[in-house]
């Protein structure tokens, strides 16, 4: 595994940073121009989370290149209030921005893999990664 | 150790392929190897022999060995001929050499068993990478063919493209699906997309909500779909399954979907001569005879 | 940054070029919906041909621009949808229902020809 790339989240720009900055790199890995928009659409709902709620924390990349697969580990940290009930924000339409509600079920759809911890009062981290078809 | 074995080994070679030859003639009775011609079979099996031996005087040359398993790989005989036939090089050679010696002891066995591997193991794994290599070279090629095949496009007129679905829609072939409409349709510009489930054997919920999501993403793109060709079994599914396929149009067959198609487009057929005019013509032609 | 909203007879013109960012969607909202008030027009179409990815929080911008310009009395039409980014959008479960689309800015203005019978 070659050694992440982050970036850290504090402005809302950062939230464009992070997404081309992603893109970029699912482009050099291999995926396809659909895999890319998915991707950086999931970076982009994960960086505005933070924003959202968090106020700052950082996105990470990690490439992976096994012998089986290739493929983009996204993982969001930050050390805001977290999430109290994990089921409520995995429901579709559930939002407490004023948002659609897509957000972190649509994160899952997006993407092959989701793993979200979370700890109230200390922080949020979710992990996800995506896979070259 | 190794070196004096590999000098017994090599100085009896007539030997061994000898027995060698008999072994595996024997093992040809009734197994894979049935409907090849005798001298074919017999000249492939020096060959095959002569490599092993040049294998062992060269340390592993590699040139030979590939150069023979793609001859085995063409000619399409299986892969147990060659693991056969190198078990039984095995076998024959400790035998072999085990017989020519004079004090053998429960080391010298083991000495001897650990050097025939050594040169057999190289060997073992070069061929069988070749093999598996040519299978996942034809396996790959089969999956763009079946890609190919999956999502066909047929722009029937201008504004107006074709999906004909057949066979089984599982989550991968929906989204190749998905992306092949969206992009024939921006590049066709079609107006309006029928997709024809006829072929789709069955319609559960996971391939209704793959095919809503594909008319979803359609309309997103500024066209329309229509779904054709909706047998009455799958009418009859789709509405036990409760799921509600209301948001977009559906027809029973691709004729219809096509006419709707045309009306959406602002078209229609008309008929060049009507059925009554021609069977005037066809009275006057019989008249003037 | 702001994004440019040219008038052509009774339509108003959008064609999003650039990244957005929440601002410039936001500010683009405003600087739309008086654009309509002081021309008073009667159709506008939102050309996305170039828009690489729509996230949950454009789309929802985007929906909205489209209801409050309805509200007003201005029929809005999103055109130039790429595949992957509609891809996007479905499995981000948006599916801007009452949103009007057309494959290109033509085919967009044709539309909003028929739909408001002029």
């Amino acid at each position: 595994m070659k050694p992440q790339s982050c970036v850290n989240i504090k402005k809302e720009w950062d939230i464009v940073g992070a997404r081309q900055l992603g893109r970029e790199i699912a482009k050099k890995i291999g995926f396809g121009i659909v895999d890319q928009a998915r991707i950086a659409t999931a970076i982009s709902e994960l960086a505005r989370n933070i924003y959202l709620y968090a106020e700052q924390g950082q996105i990470c990349f990690d490439v992976i290149d096994t012998m089986e697969h290739k493929g983009i580990c996204v993982t969001a940290n930050d050390s805001g209030p977290g999430i109290s009930d994990i089921g409520q924000v995995m429901q579709d339409g559930y939002t407490t921005s004023g948002g659609l509600g897509a957000g972190l079920p649509g994160v899952k759809r997006l993407m092959d893999e989701f793993d979200l911890k979370s700890v109230e009062n200390k922080g949020t981290q979710i992990k996800t990664t995506k896979w070259v078809r | 150790m190794d070196q004096q074995f590999k000098r017994i080994a090599i100085e009896h070679s007539d030997a061994i392929v000898q027995r060698w030859l008999e072994e595996i003639n024997s093992l040809k009775e009734g197994n894979y190897t049935a409907s090849i011609s005798d001298e074919l079979f017999e000249s492939t099996n020096r060959e095959f022999v002569n490599v092993i031996f040049t294998s062992i005087k060269n340390q592993g040359s590699t040139a030979a060995v590939e150069e023979f398993s793609e001859k085995i790989i063409n000619l399409g005989w299986p892969l147990s001929y060659i693991t056969d036939g190198l078990q039984v090089f095995r076998r024959e050679t400790v035998d072999y050499i085990l017989s020519q010696s004079d004090k053998v002891d429960s080391d010298f066995i083991s000495n001897v068993l650990k050097s025939v591997d050594l040169w057999v193991e190289p060997l073992i794994r070069q061929l069988v990478n070749e093999y598996s290599g040519s299978w996942e070279h034809i396996l790959s090629l089969q999956r763009v063919a079946l890609q190919e095949l999956s999502a066909p496009l047929i722009p029937v007129m201008d504004k107006i493209t074709i999906m004909p679905l057949v066979g089984t829609i599982d989550t991968e072939r929906a989204k190749l699906i998905m992306e092949n409409l969206l992009e024939g349709a921006i590049k066709h510009n079609s107006e309006v997309v029928l997709m024809d489930i006829t072929g789709v054997p069955v319609v559960d919920t996971m391939v209704a909500h793959h095919i809503i999501q594909a008319a979803e993403a359609v309309r997103l793109i500024g066209s329309t779909c229509i779904l054709v060709g909706i047998r009455p079994e799958i009418a009859q599914t789709i509405v036990n399954l409760g799921i509600d396929l209301g948001k977009f149009p559906t027809k029973s067959s691709l004729r219809k979907g096509f006419k709707t198609a045309l009306e959406i487009t602002n078209r229609k057929v008309i008929d060049l001569k009507s059925q009554e005019e021609d069977a005037e013509n066809l009275m006057g032609s019989l008249d003037g005879e | 940054m702001r994004i440019p909203i040219l008038k052509l007879h009774h339509y108003l013109l959008v064609s999003i070029q650039t990244e957005i960012d929440d601002h410039t969607a936001i500010q683009f909202q405003e600087d739309l919906l008086s654009k309509i008030h002081k021309s008073g027009s009667s159709g506008v179409v939102i050309d996305l041909t170039s828009v690489e990815m729509i996230d949950s929080f454009i789309a929802k911008v985007l929906g909205d621009v489209v209801t409050m310009s309805d509200l007003m009395g201005a029929k809005v039409v999103l055109t130039g949808i790429q595949p992957a980014v509609a891809i996007t959008l479905i499995d981000l479960g948006i599916h801007m229902k009452n949103v009007p689309t057309a494959l290109n800015l033509e085919q967009g203005l044709t539309k909003l020809h028929q739909e408001l019978g002029e």
